[in-house]
């Protein structure tokens, strides 16, 4: 499909509070440390288009129309760039976007940035703005929250397939073990099955957040930003770049119902479905040859629900393969191996290019030890723009 | 001539709405029909009929939301989907003693609620 | 009129507060902390433990921490009345701190709570365990309360039910401030402790015995870079 494509600079910050900072100063960092994995800052004059991954700085941070903030702070006029976003996959939509604008030729290099702060505000104000991704007649005004359906396709599942709430535990023990060593997570805090399932004080320690889902069962309200540089890899610009590329080699994309409780089976994410499939069909591989996974978890049961959907597993019974320790970095699938949305955080705009970010530094052998899965060929993302209502599949290979 | 009924007690009501073209029916309403393709004018709503959407239903799945987004002061706040015989579905607030179960049966009206700024929205409660 | 005499009359009278009975949580990173009460020894590990955060002016670390200060000096001093502090300690070293009063047989007076280990609910929990101390042990009927961080408040105000007796303030107001206050009342409390208070009790003595001499946090994540022993 036109042009090979591939990413040639990787950049990421500290996920946490980053609230002292203003958000295009917050996603810039990211694009300097792109430049400077890529080769130094020199380049910014080689970048042919920018796009910027946000979902809600205008109700977070009061600023607006953030992409043509960023090429002015980075110094980088009259270069093109548009603001992309796509709720939480906002950061995997400005991926494709890259990735359409090379392939059409329109673009040789495109530098794709995205974050979000939104410790700027409350946790009930943070809150009440990510449910505005919901529909605002039949869901967002009834008070419905993201946590609040993640509860109830949550129940669902358990009833249907006989989850637990341990093993939505055992997730978490996995996620915060890869997180606590990812320079760049949010939580660098190990967790253990005994103080949040099996203890005494688990159920306070532990507490519910939405019924049946609890506190590690859900991901933080993280800051953060993340940038990738690409390449028309068969372009003379290319060889500019002094890092191997790795490839973007496939990408799926689909939506589904917008209200949750119209969803043909709530248990089926028929969008992620749709577009693992069509990513699988654009790389020409399937479901065995991906050798590790960054699936969007905001909540534990997506992670489940992702894997299936990709073809991982069987559908209920993904649960079944973390028990069995099947997932964990050293398993024969690892997934999450950044520690997810879980544990290293989810800056929602962000998040889509921060999944990049692992995939390219894992197919590269860049990550910390102890968290480098062995070998991989190709990694494969899944980020999320609502409650599964629409999803970016991306897969990577390793040529 | 002013029709004085709008100043009376007004019990808030949710639409469900069918194409009168085919005959299907939605909730919430879209802006053109899945299945006959007909459009829908928001300013005239010509060739849609709205009708309540209330009564028996029943309960598809629930959870108690302990985090309640900004202006919802309460400790919790239990919300449902519900499936009414008709075959439309809904999301909305479950009051209830006690936990519910999936597949109860409960009545659906609707309520006026406030807690955000600007003017009140209608809301679904499941009883 | 001697010193001695005088002494005693700016003492409080001596009342023999029933004791916090010790329990242990295990936090989400599998540590176990110890719930304590503090003793006149443990004076010096407190106010060291807290003096470096009185120039932390973020999240109102600052006032928290100059009015805990007050209070436990001057509890050491014996000038304050029916005061106790709780700790929470994990191998000994100080992860957070709690005080409050204890007014009369119907009444608390929270006084604050100071985190010090962040990122594991450590001042939810302390929070907690000062409560149950009030309505359980000591068997007060309700406990005033407030706070200096609004959101930190907002937190306790919502998760807790506080009634909020604004309405008959001045006749009614807090001793921190003499401001408007909130209440937790013992109904509150019951509808919320399940899912609030936790710990195991009684504690293994080779376990408290870790929390016999507690220990001053070497770092804060409050003060980047700050160290106490050079």
């Amino acid at each position: 499909m036109g042009a090979r494509v591939g990413i040639v600079g990787i950049g990421h910050c500290r996920f946490g509070n980053s609230s002292d900072y203003d958000l295009v100063d917050v996603i810039a960092y990211s694009a300097n440390a792109a430049f400077r994995d890529a080769g130094g800052l020199a380049l910014r004059k080689e970048v042919d288009q920018v796009f910027v991954g946000n979902m809600a700085s205008g109700l977070f941070n009061r600023e607006t129309a953030v992409a043509s903030a960023l090429v002015s702070r980075m110094n980088m006029e009259p270069c093109p760039a548009e603001l992309i976003e796509n709720g939480p996959a906002s950061g995997a939509s400005a991926v494709k976007m890259g990735y359409m604008a090379i392939a059409s030729g329109m673009a040789d290099v495109v530098l794709v940035a995205a974050g979000e702060v939104m410790r700027a505000v409350t946790g009930w104000e943070a809150t009440d703005i990510v449910a505005t991704m919901a529909h605002k007649e039949a869901e967002y005004n009834m008070g419905l929250t993201l946590p609040g359906f993640a509860g109830m396709v949550t129940r669902l599942y358990m009833e249907k397939y006989g989850l637990t709430e341990r093993d939505l535990a055992l997730v978490a023990v996995k996620d915060h073990d890869n997180g606590a060593k990812n320079i760049y997570s949010h939580v660098q805090l190990p967790v253990t099955i005994d103080a949040i399932a099996d203890g005494p004080s688990a159920n306070v320690v532990n507490n519910y957040v939405a019924e049946p889902l609890r506190m590690y069962s859900t991901c933080p309200v993280t800051d953060g930003s993340a940038a990738i540089i690409m390449v028309n890899m068969d372009s003379p610009k290319a060889k500019l770049f002094k890092k191997k590329p790795v490839r973007v080699a496939g990408i799926g994309s689909a939506t589904d119902t917008h209200v949750v409780h119209n969803r043909a089976d709530p248990l089926v994410l028929g969008a992620v479905k749709l577009s693992a499939d069509q990513a699988y069909k654009m790389a020409g591989i399937g479901p065995k040859d991906i050798s590790f996974a960054e699936l969007h978890d905001a909540f534990v049961i997506f992670e489940l629900m992702n894997s299936e959907e990709c073809g991982f597993f069987e559908r209920g019974k993904s649960f079944l393969a973390v028990r069995n320790h099947e997932t964990d970095i050293n398993g024969r699938l690892p997934i999450n191996p950044s520690g997810g949305l879980k544990a290293k955080g989810h800056p929602v705009g962000g998040t889509g290019v921060s999944q990049i970010f692992e995939l390219v530094r894992q197919l590269r052998g860049e990550a910390e030890e102890g968290r480098q899965v062995k070998d991989p060929k190709y990694g494969m993302a899944v980020n999320f723009g609502g409650f599964g209502n629409n999803v970016i599949t991306t897969i990577l290979a390793k040529d | 001539m002013i029709d004085f009924s709008v100043y009376g007690e007004q019990t808030p009501h949710i639409s469900g709405w069918r194409c009168q073209n085919c005959g299907t029916i939605y909730y919430p309403a879209p802006m053109v029909c899945k299945k006959c393709d007909k459009i829908r004018d928001p300013t005239t709503n010509k060739g849609w009929e709205e009708f309540d959407l209330e009564g028996p239903c029943t309960l598809l799945t629930w959870t108690r939301v302990w985090n309640l987004p900004e202006g919802f002061n309460k400790k919790y706040l239990m919300f449902g989907m519900v499936e009414f015989e008709n075959g439309l579905r809904a999301s909305g607030r479950i009051e209830l003693e006690g936990d519910p179960k999936i597949g109860m049966k409960l009545t659906a009206r609707a309520v006026e609620a406030d807690e955000r700024p600007g003017k009140p929205v209608k809301v679904f409660v499941f009883s | 009129m001697a010193i001695d005499e005088l002494e005693k009359k700016l003492r409080p009278p001596e009342v023999q507060l029933a004791p916090y009975p010790s329990k242990v949580i295990t936090l989400a990173s599998g540590e176990t902390m110890v719930v304590r009460e503090c003793r006149r020894e443990d004076t010096p590990a407190l106010l060291g433990t807290v003096y470096p955060l009185l120039g932390v002016a973020k999240d109102y670390y600052d006032v928290v921490a100059a009015r805990m200060y007050n209070e436990i000096l001057a509890w050491y001093r014996y000038r304050i009345a029916n005061m106790f502090t709780l700790v929470g300690s994990i191998n000994g070293e100080i992860a957070g701190i709690v005080t409050s009063r204890h007014v009369d047989s119907h009444l608390g007076m929270s006084l604050h709570t100071l985190t010090i280990k962040r990122g594991l609910r450590v001042g939810a929990q302390l929070f907690a365990a000062k409560m149950e101390h009030h309505l359980e042990y000591l068997k007060e009927d309700e406990v005033w309360i407030v706070a200096e961080s609004p959101i930190g408040f907002k937190r306790w105000m919502i998760e807790y039910e506080l009634e909020d007796r604004g309405s008959q303030y001045p006749a009614v107001r807090h001793e921190l401030g003499g401001v408007p206050t909130f209440v937790l009342t013992r109904k509150l409390w019951d509808a919320v402790r399940a899912v609030k208070n936790t710990g195991t009790r009684p504690v293994a003595p080779e376990v408290l015995k870790t929390a016999d001499k507690l220990t001053m946090p070497n770092e804060y994540v409050q003060l980047p870079g700050w160290k106490r022993n050079g």
